[in-house]
């Protein structure tokens, strides 16, 4: 049976849930209120990459169907103290997709703490974080639907635990466009979402005059080198007059960034770098930073499709990056 | 003998501390040992003298007493903390010297956390403590002595680890993959975020036993995804 995908209206993703479907839902928090309760999670977001390209509709959903087998998904909540059980609690063979509220205390708290999570990394973890339309930031709250109960939440995580058999196996991908620049050698003291001093090839400096000083494109992350994964972390805000700069995801001390090197055709870039065309992906979604600085409104990257979000969710926090799941086996 | 010379031998308590006062709650299931310092001691018929400067107080789990929860509460003067108990702790740590080393052992062994937590009847947020302060290099495993000799850790964990086409846990190459001496092609990303974690960790732990912590857990994630990691399987036994 062919496994639904794609964007569709309030009429057709009820359908969906009223067949009893394992489904993910993106779209903007009013769309999102009128749909019934069922086997769903879901998370705001009026941003797509669809078949006619990128898209922002309010009207519109993006569903994702979940493939199950014998045994099913598992929908919870997760709030501040719960969240580092996720990958404790996750199934020993399967994935967990997970929809974390935007600019909340368990969004921070998974970028700052994820990769110390009992079990993380040991079991597959894709996901995103929620968002809303760019007009609406500070008017609205990101938030998640917990869709058996029809609970949304702007302060906990929802996530959906996906059981596979034993012959299969989730695999987790990303394609990042950015690798690390030739530039200095860029190390912070503490972990954070926001930095003024740091070491500038091994000399103390402030991050914040460092960028101004360079002129540096604050469009491009910061990479680091992940044994072989590019990490990004990206530049939200470099505030000159405080000296410091915010960020999209935290930067970790002992860990060495460079300012990205710059990408020039994005488009043809996104399609070298894409999984082999035979690949079906189980789920994806790309990086509003990509979106806007890339001027994907109406371009399509490849057959890659699905929510274009706040975050993505690679085990660990990512940001600029298009995060992908397909089953194997 | 006495209860409290019985309590004082089992718990290995030395003659430079002595038992204030032990007690047992039923209700709760626990003991409670209060051990002070012993300033010295009298003539032949005389009792060790309890130190009245004590002043500072601290508080560990120690090893269960048979089903029962056993916490060590210690009286010492300031700047006297004893390094060398079993039955003592490091400053604002949950556990003692002893409990962590058998935590320790579990998790070598590759316990899960929540499986350690029920076995031992601790409380996971005491024991992710431990397991911070270990990986992040804040304390340490070799300071601590054990309450009783226990097997060598990497023999041990070589025998029950081994097989099955990855290399065990004593193979000289997980230490050389975690110490950046030798670098490998990863194709999966779960990996390539592990190793780095793990590096990172390496860099701030001194303690071998610690190190071996990590070493395990390495080991783990090629023995759980074997099947999958012919690719860095292969360039691992080549660079062995």
């Amino acid at each position: 049976m062919a496994i639904e995908e794609g964007l569709m209206g309030i009429v057709e993703a009820a359908e969906l849930i009223r067949s009893g479907k394992y489904l993910s839902i993106a779209g903007d928090e009013r769309v999102l209120k009128q749909l019934p309760t069922g086997n769903w999670i879901g998370g705001t977001i009026p941003y797509f990459m669809a078949d006619q390209g990128g898209v922002v509709t309010r009207e519109q959903v993006y569903v994702n169907e979940i493939g199950t087998f014998s045994e099913s998904p598992l929908i919870r909540f997760y709030g501040l103290e719960t969240l580092p059980k996720l990958c404790r609690n996750a199934p020993e063979n399967g994935y967990s997709l997970v929809i974390v509220p935007g600019f909340s205390d368990v969004h921070s708290s998974f970028a700052r703490n994820a990769p110390n999570y009992d079990e993380m990394y040991m079991k597959p973890l894709i996901g995103w974080v929620a968002g809303t339309h760019l007009d609406d930031l500070g008017k609205v709250t990101p938030k998640v639907v917990h869709g058996q109960t029809g609970q949304f939440s702007d302060q906990m995580a929802v996530v959906m635990d996906v059981p596979l058999p034993k012959e299969k196996y989730a695999h987790i991908d990303i394609v990042n466009l950015f690798t690390q620049g030739q530039g200095d050698d860029i190390t912070f003291n503490d972990t954070g979402f926001s930095a003024s001093d740091c070491l500038i090839n091994g000399k103390p400096a402030n991050f914040s005059e460092y960028l101004t000083s360079k002129g540096i494109d604050t469009r491009l992350p910061l990479v680091a080198d992940y044994s072989g994964a590019m990490v990004n972390v990206s530049i939200k805000d470099n505030v000159s007059a405080e000296k410091h700069v915010d960020f999209y995801a935290p930067v970790f001390p002992g860990t060495t960034y460079r300012i990205a090197a710059p990408v020039g055709d994005y488009i043809a870039a996104f399609q070298a770098a894409l999984p082999p065309m035979n690949t079906t992906l189980a789920f994806s979604c790309n990086c509003i930073l990509n979106y806007l600085y890339c001027e994907l409104d109406g371009k399509r990257t490849g057959k890659v499709k699905g929510p274009i979000t706040f975050g993505e969710i690679g085990y660990q926090l990512l940001n600029q990056t298009l995060v992908y799941l397909t089953i194997e086996g | 003998m006495k209860t409290t010379e019985l309590l004082q031998t089992g718990l290995e308590i030395d003659e430079r501390w002595q038992i204030a006062n032990a007690s047992y709650d039923a209700p709760r299931r626990q003991f409670d040992v209060r051990i002070t310092e012993t300033t010295g001691r009298g003539g032949w018929f005389s009792q060790p003298k309890s130190a009245t400067s004590a002043s500072e107080r601290h508080v560990w789990r120690h090893v269960n007493l048979g089903t029962r929860r056993c916490y060590v509460h210690l009286s010492v003067t300031p700047g006297q903390l004893p390094a060398d108990q079993p039955w003592s702790g490091e400053r604002n740590m949950p556990f003692t010297h002893a409990l962590s080393r058998q935590i320790a052992t579990l998790l070598v062994h590759g316990v899960k956390l929540q499986a350690i937590c029920s076995l031992l009847d601790i409380s996971l947020t005491d024991l992710w403590k431990l397991k911070y302060n270990l990986e992040s290099g804040k304390t340490r495993l070799a300071s601590m002595p054990a309450a009783s000799p226990s097997p060598e850790p990497n023999t041990e964990v070589a025998r029950i680890a081994g097989g099955g086409g990855v290399p065990d846990t004593a193979d000289p190459v997980w230490a050389k993959l975690l110490d950046g001496s030798i670098n490998i092609d990863i194709r999966f990303l779960n990996l390539k975020l592990l190793l780095t974690k793990l590096r990172e960790q390496m860099r701030v732990i001194d303690d071998n036993e610690v190190r071996m912590l990590k070493v395990c857990e390495i080991q783990r994630y090629f023995e759980q995804n074997k099947l999958r990691l012919k690719h860095e399987l292969l360039q691992l036994a080549s660079a062995g």
